[in-house]
C-alpha cells in the first residue's frame, strides 16, 4: 500500500467490515484526498442469515422467535410487527390490555435504544464521558425491562394473539419511578446538547441531507425527521394503542447530525409522557386470545415505528400452519442509501458520526476464517464444524462435558 | 562518572521514569474514570498491562520497514528520558544543566512525535499512514504556542538555561504571576503534545483504528505506551519547573513531595480536560490553535518583554 | 386523499384495472397489474398520484409463477401495493430506479435471491449474498433446499 509517489491521487481506505467505530459489520470503501472524502461506496450483506427462508419452514409461533432475533435492540419492534401482520390475516382483534402492554414495552425499548445511541454517538466523536453517563442511565431502563419481561434485551413478550406476561401494580410504580429518574437525566443531556461547544462543533453541519433528498431516497425515522420530513408511523398509520394516546411528532429542520440528536432527545421526552399515559389508562382484561394453528390464506403488510424508523413486514399465508412468505424491511435498509449522499465533500473525521447518526442496525452473520501463513504459503481453512468440535474439546479439558450436562439437566426435571 | 550513570539510569533517569510513569498513568486513568462515574483500574493496572504486552507475540507486517518499525519506540523513550535530565526535578538545578538547555529540552520533547510519525509511515498500513500524517499536522498547530510560552518565561528570567530560570523564579516568587497566561496556554498545548482528548486526533480510535500504532503489538507496543507515560512525566515536569516554581530551598524530601504534588496537579488538570470535551476535527484544531492560542502566547511574550524593561531586577 | 378516491382515480385512468384494485382495510390497497402494463401504472402512481416513497419490494415464489410486490407510500398514510406476476422460466422486469432511486438495493435482492432479471439495473455489488456464492443457486425459490457443506468457503 505504497502511496508516497502518488500523493496527489486519491487514497482508498476501507472502513469495515470490522472497524472500531462500526458496531455491526458493513463495508464502506472511501476515497480520500488528504482528509476530504471524494467518493464512497457501501457494501452490505455481511449480516445475511437467511431468516426469511427459515421462516417458511417454521410455524408462525416458531417463526416469531426467529423474527425477534433479527436484532437485539429493536427485537420488540420486529416481533410486534410480525404478530400484527399475522393477526390481520387471521382477522383477529387482540384485547385492549395486550395492545397497551405492547405499547409500553415498545416505548421502553425506544428509550433504551435512544440512550444507547447517545452513548455511541458520544463515543464516535471521542466524547467518552457522554458514553459512560448515558449507558449508566440505560441500566435503569434495562432493569425495568428485566423486571417486566425477564430479559434485558430480546424481551420475548409477544405471542401471536397478544402478550405473554401481565403487569402488576407494584411493577407499574417501579416503572413510574424509573421514568422520573430518566427524565431528569434527559433534561441534563438536552442542556448539554444545546450548550457544549465541542459537541456542537462536531455535530453541526455534518452529514447534511436536504429535505428533497430525504424524500427522494425514502429516509425514515429520526434521520428523516431531522430533515423536516414529518413522518411517524405511530401518527400516520396508528397501531397498538397509539390511536388513543396523545403525543407530538418531533421534527426539526436542521438536516444534519445535530438535528438527529435533538430529534432523538425530543422523542425520549415524548416517550416518558407516553409511558405515564399508558400506566394511567391501561384497561383491565385478558392479555391474549388464542389463534388457530392454521392461518387462512391471505396477505398483510404491517408497519411499526421502530426506534430507527419505519419497519415493514409483509406476510403471506396459504392456509397451512407455516407462512408462505415473510418479508422484513428493516429501517436501516431505507436509510443506508442516503449515507453516500451525506458523506459527499466531508472530512474523514465525520465518517463515524455520520454513519452512527442513522443508527445502523444490521444483524449477525455466518462467515468463516482463513489463516494464511505468509512464510510457507500454507492456507488452512477452518469451518464452523471444526471450531465447534474444538470448543467441545476445550471445555472437556476444563472438566465440562456437554453431553452429560444435558442428561443431568433433563434428569433433574 | 558513577554519579552520571546513577542519574541516567536511576534518578531522574530511566528507573525513576519507569516507576513514576506507571504511577502517573494510574493517576490519569483513575481520575478519568472517577469523573465518568466509574470505578477505574486498580493501582497495579499499568504494570500489569506492560507485563502482558511484553509477553505477547510480535507480528510485524510484511510490507513494513522492519528496522524503522522496531527502532522508533526506543527512540521515543530515550528522547523523553534524555529531556528529563535537563529539567530540574529535585532542587533548583537539573543534573546536567548548561546555558541553552531550554532549546535542547524543547527539541528533545519534539522527537517522540517524529518517531510516532516515522513508525506510522513505515508501517505501510493505510490507517497508520493517515495517523502519522495527522500527528505531524497537529505538531504544526501546538508547537509554536508552546515554544512561545516557554520563551516568554525565559525572557523574563533573562537566561537560556532551564535551571537558571528556576533559580530566578524561586528567588523572585512574585514574578510567577506574570506567566499565568503562558501557563494556561502551555497546558492546552501539552494536551496536544501528549495526544489526549480533545486533541487525540492522530490516534482517533473510531476513525483510524489506532492511528500510527495500528500495527504495533507485543513488546514494541509496551514500549510505545511507556513512551507516552515518560513523555507525560517529562512534559508535566517541564511545565512544573517553568510555571510552578514553589517549594524550593527546603530539605530534599520536602522538595520531592512538592514536585510530586505539582506533577499530580498537572495530571489532574489534564484528566479533567480529557473528560470534559469531545475530540475536535483536525481543521478545527488548527483553527483554534492559530486563532486563539498563538496570539495569546504572543501576548505573553510581549507582556514579559515590557515587564523586563519596566521592572527593577 | 382517501382510499376510495385512489381506487376511483386508478380505475378511471386505467380501464384494465377495473376489478383489480382491492381495499383491504384502512390504509391498505392491493392492485394486481399485468407485466406489460406495469411500467405505466407505476410511473403514474409515483409521479401523478405522488406515492413518492418506495418502502420495499417483495419478491416471492408462488409456485406457478413469481410475484413481485412494490409497496408504495404516500406521506406515510396509505400503502399502495402493486403486484406483478412473472413467469417462472424467464422472469424479467424493468428496473424502477430511474423513477425511484431507492429501489436499487431491493432490486439487487430480487436478482440474488430469486433469480429475477432486472433490466436496466446499474452494475454493482451483489446483495445480500457473498461474492463466491455459486451461480444459479437462488435460495428463496421454493424448490431450493439448503445443502450442508463440510468444505467451507475458500475465499474469506
Amino acid at each position: 500500500m505504497h502511496n508516497s509517489e502518488h500523493y496527489s491521487e486519491d487514497v482508498k481506505i476501507p472502513m469495515g467490515p470490522q472497524h472500531p467505530s462500526l458496531k455491526e459489520p458493513e463495508s464502506f470503501l472511501i476515497s480520500l484526498r488528504g482528509e476530504k472524502i471524494t467518493a464512497s461506496s457501501v457494501r452490505l450483506g455481511y449480516n445475511h442469515r437467511g431468516i426469511e427462508k427459515a421462516c417458511e419452514d417454521r410455524t408462525y409461533t416458531q417463526g416469531l422467535y426467529l423474527i425477534e432475533r433479527i436484532c437485539g435492540i429493536c427485537s420488540h419492534s420486529h416481533s410486534t410487527c410480525f404478530s400484527q401482520a399475522v393477526e390481520e390475516i387471521a382477522g383477529v382483534e387482540i384485547p385492549a390490555r395486550a395492545k397497551y402492554l405492547r405499547t409500553l414495552i415498545g416505548e421502553l425499548e425506544r428509550i433504551h435504544s435512544h440512550l444507547l445511541w447517545l452513548g455511541v454517538a458520544g463515543h464516535e466523536i471521542g466524547f467518552d464521558t457522554l458514553l459512560m453517563y448515558t449507558w449508566r442511565d440505560r441500566e435503569v431502563v434495562m432493569d425495568l425491562l428485566a423486571a417486566l419481561t425477564g430479559n434485558r434485551v430480546n424481551y420475548g413478550i409477544n405471542t401471536i394473539g397478544g402478550v405473554r406476561r401481565d403487569i402488576s401494580s407494584k411493577q407499574k410504580e417501579e416503572v413510574l419511578k424509573g421514568v422520573a429518574i430518566l427524565e431528569t437525566q434527559t433534561k441534563y443531556y438536552i442542556d448539554l446538547a444545546k450548550n457544549e461547544t465541542t459537541l456542537l462543533k462536531r455535530l453541526q453541519g455534518v452529514g447534511v441531507l436536504s429535505h428533497e433528498d430525504a424524500v427522494r431516497l425514502d429516509a425514515v425515522g429520526p434521520t428523516a425527521r431531522a430533515c423536516g420530513v414529518k413522518r411517524d408511523v405511530r401518527k400516520d398509520d396508528p397501531y397498538a394503542a397509539y390511536a388513543e394516546l396523545d403525543f407530538k411528532v418531533i421534527s426539526v429542520n436542521s438536516c444534519d447530525v445535530y438535528g438527529r440528536t435533538l430529534v432523538r432527545l425530543g422523542e425520549l421526552m415524548e416517550s416518558y409522557s407516553l409511558i405515564r399515559q399508558i400506566i394511567s389508562k391501561i384497561p383491565e382484561g385478558a392479555i391474549a386470545v388464542k389463534l388457530p394453528r392454521k392461518i387462512p390464506a391471505g396477505q398483510a403488510v404491517s408497519r411499526y415505528e421502530a426506534p430507527r424508523g419505519e419497519d415493514l413486514h409483509y406476510v403471506r399465508a396459504n392456509g397451512t400452519e407455516k407462512p408462505d412468505r415473510v418479508k422484513v424491511r428493516a429501517p436501516t435498509l431505507a436509510n443506508i442509501q442516503s449515507v453516500s449522499k451525506m458523506l459527499e465533500d466531508r472530512y474523514l473525521a465525520d465518517m463515524p458520526i455520520v454513519i452512527a447518526a442513522i443508527d445502523p442496525c444490521f444483524s449477525c452473520t455466518d462467515r468463516l476464517i482463513a489463516i494464511r501463513d505468509s512464510r510457507n504459503k500454507e492456507k488452512n481453512t477452518v469451518t464452523w464444524e471444526t471450531i465447534r468440535l474444538k470448543g467441545i474439546e476445550w471445555y472437556k479439558g476444563q472438566g465440562i462435558d456437554f453431553k452429560s450436562l444435558n442428561k443431568k439437566l433433563t434428569e433433574s426435571f | 562518572m558513577l554519579k552520571a550513570l546513577f542519574h541516567i539510569l536511576i534518578f531522574p533517569g530511566l528507573g525513576f521514569l519507569f516507576v513514576f510513569g506507571f504511577f502517573v498513568e494510574y493517576a490519569d486513568r483513575k481520575l478519568y474514570a472517577r469523573f465518568q462515574n466509574r470505578i477505574g483500574p486498580p493501582w497495579f493496572q499499568p504494570l500489569a498491562d506492560f507485563i502482558k504486552l511484553i509477553s505477547k507475540e510480535e507480528v510485524i507486517p510484511e510490507e513494513a520497514d522492519s528496522t524503522v518499525f522496531k527502532l522508533m519506540p526506543v527512540f521515543a523513550i530515550t528522547a523523553s528520558a534524555a529531556a528529563i535530565l535537563y529539567i530540574p526535578t529535585l532542587g533548583e538545578r537539573s543534573v546536567f544543566a548548561f546555558s541553552g538547555d531550554v532549546i535542547v529540552v524543547l527539541y528533545l520533547l519534539t522527537i517522540p512525535t517524529f518517531t510516532y510519525f516515522l513508525g506510522g509511515w513505515y508501517s505501510r498500513s493505510v490507517y497508520s499512514m493517515i495517523g502519522a500524517v495527522r500527528s505531524l499536522t497537529q505538531l504544526f498547530a501546538y508547537e509554536v504556542p508552546l515554544f512561545l510560552c516557554i520563551l516568554a518565561a525565559a525572557l523574563l528570567a533573562d537566561t537560556w538555561s532551564l535551571s537558571g530560570m528556576v533559580v530566578f523564579y524561586s528567588h523572585h516568587l512574585g514574578y510567577w504571576f506574570c506567566n499565568i497566561i503562558g501557563f494556561g496556554v502551555a497546558l492546552i498545548c501539552l494536551l496536544g503534545k501528549l495526544e489526549k482528548v480533545p486533541f487525540d486526533i492522530p490516534e482517533a480510535e473510531t476513525e483510524i483504528v489506532a492511528g500510527s500504532f495500528t500495527e504495533y503489538n507485543g513488546k514494541l507496543l509496551a514500549f510505545i505506551r511507556m513512551s507516552f507515560n515518560i513523555e507525560m512525566v517529562a512534559g508535566a515536569s517541564l511545565l512544573a519547573a517553568v510555571f510552578l516554581p514553589f517549594g524550593l530551598h527546603l530539605p530534599a524530601a520536602v522538595m520531592f513531595l512538592f514536585y510530586l504534588v505539582q506533577i499530580i496537579f498537572i495530571v489532574a488538570v489534564i484528566s479533567f480536560l480529557r473528560s470534559l470535551f469531545a475530540r475536535v476535527r483536525l481543521d478545527q484544531m488548527i483553527n483554534f490553535c492559530w486563532k486563539y492560542l498563538a496570539p495569546l502566547a504572543f501576548l505573553q511574550v510581549l507582556f514579559n518583554l515590557i515587564l523586563k524593561v519596566v521592572l527593577p531586577r | 386523499m382517501n382510499e376510495e378516491n385512489i381506487k376511483q382515480e386508478l380505475e378511471n385512468k386505467f380501464s384494465y384495472l377495473k376489478d383489480a384494485v382491492i381495499i383491504k382495510r384502512k390504509g391498505r390497497i392491493f392492485v394486481a397489474v399485468e407485466l406489460d402494463k406495469f411500467d405505466e401504472v407505476f410511473a403514474y402512481a409515483v409521479k401523478q398520484m405522488r406515492f413518492l416513497a418506495l418502502s420495499a419490494i417483495t419478491g416471492l415464489d408462488r409456485g406457478d409463477a413469481f410475484e413481485v410486490i412494490y409497496h408504495l407510500n404516500q406521506e406515510g398514510r396509505i400503502l399502495l401495493n402493486l403486484s406483478v406476476s412473472l413467469n417462472r422460466e424467464n422472469p424479467q422486469i424493468n428496473s424502477v430506479c430511474p423513477i425511484c432511486p431507492s429501489a436499487d438495493l431491493y432490486e439487487r435482492e430480487l436478482e440474488d435471491l430469486l433469480g429475477i432479471k432486472v433490466n436496466g439495473l446499474a452494475a454493482g455489488h451483489r446483495y445480500p449474498l457473498t461474492d463466491d456464492w455459486p451461480q444459479g443457486e437462488y435460495p428463496l425459490r421454493k424448490d431450493w433446499k439448503a445443502k450442508i457443506s463440510n468444505q467451507g468457503v475458500q475465499n474469506a
